[in-house]
């Protein structure tokens, strides 16, 4: 009983001279932090903070001026209190829940720099024996010199993420008294033996009370001579992390200090680590849901990313756990991607506790409820195995619903409400009350335009008379127009061409007349039917004439009949300006009298009809073909 | 998180709940008040491009994880529904279960035990018969009277389902209005073909405000929700677009966030009923895509937290506040429930 309580005094006596030599220690080397990894008191088989001195950069000072000139040492070994202070106040939130208590010397959050941050949330990690740096360096008691820190495996540095973000390159692990002692740099020293034997002496020395209860000096130094170094490096990490810890490891490697790392030893931590953490997750949810309570304030920012903090190699772990092939690495570089560093602290708090906030949110619950079934989704993964790609229209059923199915109903409307008849089943609005404020100019306008387009529907002839589709209609209606508009133009023509030939009087006195009567023909002859009507009786008439009859061939241009004295003549020819004129020129040199004519023009194209007779006097044999021959004569001129 | 095979990427049947559909499906909605005798109540709309479309209800029994069809709950639509939506949880739970669906008209349905009936037909159109067909609508949450409608002669029509009557309308956009959101009583969004993102308020209805319009001219803007747990947020998708933009109602014109990780264009957005910074997209890559924003964002964009591989493309997402432990997608003629 004695031993122990004097074993625990003991142990407390060093505590408060261990800040010291550990300043000292650091000092001495100009690194950046050295903190003491202890085995936990309340947890066996865990390593927590010790204690730790920083001699960092430090952002921003806050120091009452009496400490300022206490001297150097003071001001150093206050900041290390500073930043302890902070990260109790920060993580003790339970008990102390207003952290306006805080004296107002005190630090907060913003007034760090990066590397005080990383050295003030290593105060949050825990380490079982075997698990990372200091539990390694622990289970083996060997010294441990990692290099590139912050590009090192997370299973093997644990806050490699942190150190990133802090610039810490170098870190070293080694036994001291009962704890593991760390000491940290922001450059890169290579691996020094001198180094760490001269911090060992210098610890030793300091410390009065060591030669009690700890082998003597010599044999530490003997041990340190003896010690087998682990030397990692970036590229080596990754393959050793591999091999000792993976079963399946693709790596190649024969390095020495591979075989140094105990396998088994090292998984069944890991699992062990893993039960762990379902207890955590429980705490963290506690605290991801104060979180949320306490909003979205720094202070609350930073007490969850403490919280999270400890666990912040859980998330590795767990893939860990799951996936131990290739995924294995991708997630790590996912992080390392993810997070990324800029120079500002608080940035990267952010991510980190959001992005720890999102993997523990989602998977307490997964984790915590087993009776319920898991969650249908699966981790976001960068590089996805399956690409389903979507062919043909993007968005087509979206776009039908929104586009094409309004159509339908608006057709289907316009059809009824043209034919005026109420739909089945549907019954206006009981009342309308309308508020007077009520804006309505633009739907007013759009029922109006509808209801004239039905009218247009109604109006325009067109071959579907179930027209609902305004663009048709508007089609429909301008066809119809236009097609008007010809028939106007033909018709004048056709009138002006039919008055140049009684205007221009000609040989047949008769004529004039009859062209007179002729015009009234014309204008019933719009249209090709009733030339055609005409056309037909002639020929019906014609299979009655007597011998004389001289028909031509079935040519449609031009036919020429001869009856005793009478002569009918059918033609067509393209029509130009005085086309009949000609005509009728040509027959009277012919000898021929034209008493009748009947001409209608259609597409351009002049049909005529002239009946006239043989002039008596004439002195030439009129035959059919002379006539035939002057005619053409007449259409061929173009 | 699955001890099973990390490698299937598709249906979890252990996980997930399925029910198949004899015709496609598009709108659905997911009741928001069980009561004792029935429970959770999912409304499906067909989507059939003829006449007669069908609307059926289904009930979800989340300890047994399984879909019971109801024959009786079952009735007839013109045309596809456009959209589908319960009654907001009321403070009344004794009210029946009204549904709400829209399409040439806004029509109300109360869905009983064994049967539909139908409420009321709205139609606004006071001299003809017609009536702009309707693109979507939302039901006020936190005024339950208050159902917002939107159509394609670029005017929004509030209604008064109290009294079947309109309460206001205004003319919302230059072109078709494609979705509105309420975000309080008296405060709605929409989005249309136009492009752009307008926020009104009925308390001023002659001015809107812009907040947001899409970086191409007339690109039009398909879908609208508006995040309940913080107002302040808002997401959109456009059209042809794999992107998910979520809008800060405080910035406007400035996206807050560009959410492109889908492979093909995105469907469907849902705002997580109970926390607020998470969304679900769905699109025709057939992912279902969960995304928690970050306070701050990384340089190469945000990841999505989780994902989910259907058996084809994604029409509709429906994320129901009073199951926030599962979302309902829907693709080709399947519905399915998926445990988040």
């Amino acid at each position: 009983m004695l031993e122990i309580s004097a074993g625990v005094q003991h142990q407390g006596t060093i505590r408060e001279h261990l800040k010291e030599q550990l300043a000292l220690a650091v000092r001495n080397i100009q690194w950046t932090y050295a903190i003491f990894w202890s085995i936990s008191a309340a947890q066996p088989g865990v390593l927590e903070w010790g204690g730790g001195y920083y001699n960092g950069d430090i952002k921003t000072r806050r120091t009452t001026q009496a400490i300022e000139l206490g001297g150097g040492d003071h001001t150093d070994l206050h900041r290390s209190e500073q930043l302890r202070e902070l990260y109790e106040s920060l993580s003790g939130s339970k008990s102390n829940p207003q952290p306006s208590r805080r004296p107002s010397v005190a630090l907060s959050p913003e007034d760090l720099a990066d590397t005080e941050w990383y050295y003030l949330v290593c105060m949050s990690f825990i380490f079982n024996i075997g698990q990372c740096l200091p539990g390694q360096s622990l289970a083996t008691g060997k010294l441990i010199w990692l290099c590139n820190a912050h590009c090192a495996d997370s299973k093997v540095f644990s806050r490699s993420l942190l150190a990133k973000s802090a610039s810490i390159q170098t870190v070293v692990c080694f036994q001291f008294l009962d704890g593991i002692i760390e000491l940290g740099t922001t450059e890169l020293v290579l691996e020094d033996p001198n180094l760490i034997r001269h911090v060992k002496t210098s610890l030793l020395k300091s410390s009065d009370l060591k030669g009690s209860e700890k082998p003597d000096p010599c044999a530490i130094d003997n041990r340190s001579k003896l010690f087998d170094r682990a030397i990692f490096d970036t590229g080596l990490i990754s393959g050793e992390a591999e091999e000792g810890i993976t079963s399946l490891n693709t790596g190649s490697n024969g390095l020495e200090p591979n075989q140094q790392l105990d396998d088994s030893c090292i998984i069944g931590e890991l699992n062990g680590v893993a039960s762990q953490l379902q207890s955590w997750q429980i705490q963290k949810d506690e605290f991801s849901y104060l979180i949320h309570q306490s909003g979205n304030s720094r202070d609350s920012i930073s007490q969850s990313f403490l919280e999270t903090g400890t666990s912040i190699s859980i998330p590795n772990l767990e893939k860990s756990k799951d996936h131990w092939t290739e995924d294995l690495q991708e997630c790590n570089n996912e992080e390392l991607d993810r997070v990324d560093l800029r120079g500002d602290g608080l940035h990267y708090r952010t991510i980190l506790s959001s992005i720890l906030e999102t993997s523990n949110q989602l998977r307490s619950r997964s984790h915590c409820e087993c009776g319920e079934p898991e969650s249908s989704f699966i981790g976001w993964k960068k590089g996805q195995l399956k690409c389903h790609r979507a062919k043909g229209v993007p968005q087509k059923l979206l776009k039908r619903i929104l586009l094409e199915v309004p159509q339908l109903h608006a057709r289907s409307m316009l059809d009824f409400s043209g034919a005026g008849c109420k739909r089945d089943g549907i019954w206006m609005a009981l009342k309308d009350e309308l508020s007077p404020d009520r804006n309505l100019s633009g739907s007013r306008q759009n029922e109006k335009i509808s209801e004239q387009f039905c009218v247009l529907n109604a109006v325009v002839p067109s071959v579907k008379k179930i027209q609902v589709d305004k663009v048709s209609i508007l089609d429909d209606t301008i066809e119809y127009v236009k097609e008007l508009q010809r028939r106007v133009e033909e018709l004048q023509s056709s009138r002006i061409s039919s008055e140049l030939l009684a205007i221009s009087g000609g040989k047949p006195q008769e004529s004039t007349e009859r062209t007179s009567d002729n015009c009234g023909n014309l204008r019933t002859g719009l249209g090709k039917q009733p030339v055609a009507k005409k056309r037909k009786a002639h020929n019906y008439d014609m299979t009655d004439t007597d011998s004389n009859y001289l028909r031509d061939g079935p040519i449609d241009n031009l036919s020429v009949s001869v009856n005793d004295e009478d002569v009918l003549i059918e033609m067509r020819c393209v029509w130009r300006e005085g086309v009949i004129l000609e005509i009728i020129e040509a027959l009277s040199h012919s000898s021929l009298d034209s008493h009748s004519v009947q001409s209608s023009t259609s597409d351009g194209i002049l049909s005529v009809t002239i009946k006239s007779k043989l002039q008596r006097s004439t002195t030439t044999k009129t035959t059919a073909a002379s006539i035939k021959q002057a005619l053409q004569g007449v259409a061929q001129k173009c | 998180m699955e001890n099973s095979t990390q490698e299937s990427h598709h249906l979890r049947s252990e996980n997930s709940v399925t029910h198949e559909s004899p015709y496609p499906l598009y709108a659905m909605a997911v009741s928001s008040s069980p009561s004792r005798h029935h429970n959770h109540r999912i409304a499906l709309g067909s989507f059939l491009e003829e006449y007669t479309n069908r609307v059926d209800v289904v009930s979800f029994d989340p300890d047994s994880l399984s879909i019971k069809t109801h024959p009786g709950l079952s009735f007839d639509h013109p045309y596809p529904p456009t959209k589908l939506m319960f009654h907001p949880p009321s403070s009344n739970p004794s009210k029946s279960d009204l549904l709400a669906s829209s399409g040439d008209y806004l029509r109300l349905w109360e869905v009983r035990e064994n049967s539909i009936e139908s409420v009321a037909v709205l139609n606004n159109s006071k001299t003809s018969e017609f009536c702009a067909p309707l693109t979507s609508f939302d039901w006020n949450e936190i005024e339950p009277k208050r159902i917002g409608t939107c159509s394609i002669d670029t005017t929004c029509t509030i209604w008064d389902i109290e009294k079947n009557a309109v309460e206001t309308q205004l003319i919302a956009h230059d072109k078709e209005v494609y979705d509105i959101a309420w975000g309080e009583a008296r405060v709605f969004a929409s989005v249309s073909a136009d492009g752009s993102v307008r926020i009104f308020d009925l308390r001023d209805k002659e001015h809107s405000t812009i907040i947001y319009e899409s970086p191409q001219p007339d690109t039009p803007l398909l879908r609208l929700a508006w995040n309940k747990q913080d107002l302040r947020y808002m997401a959109t998708i456009l059209m042809d677009s794999n992107k998910v933009v979520i809008l800060d109602i405080r910035s406007p014109a400035l996206p807050v966030a560009e959410l492109e990780r889908h492979r093909a264009s995105v469907n469907a957005i849902a705002w997580a009923p109970h926390t607020c910074r998470h969304i679900c997209s769905a699109g025709d890559d057939s992912q279902a895509l969960i995304w928690e924003l970050p306070t701050v964002a990384g340089p190469n964009g945000i990841d999505p937290m989780s994902m989910y591989s259907a058996g084809s493309e994604i029409n509709q997402l429906q994320w129901c506040a009073a199951q926030p432990d599962w979302i309902a997608i829907s693709f080709s003629n399947k519905m399915q429930l998926l445990k988040v």
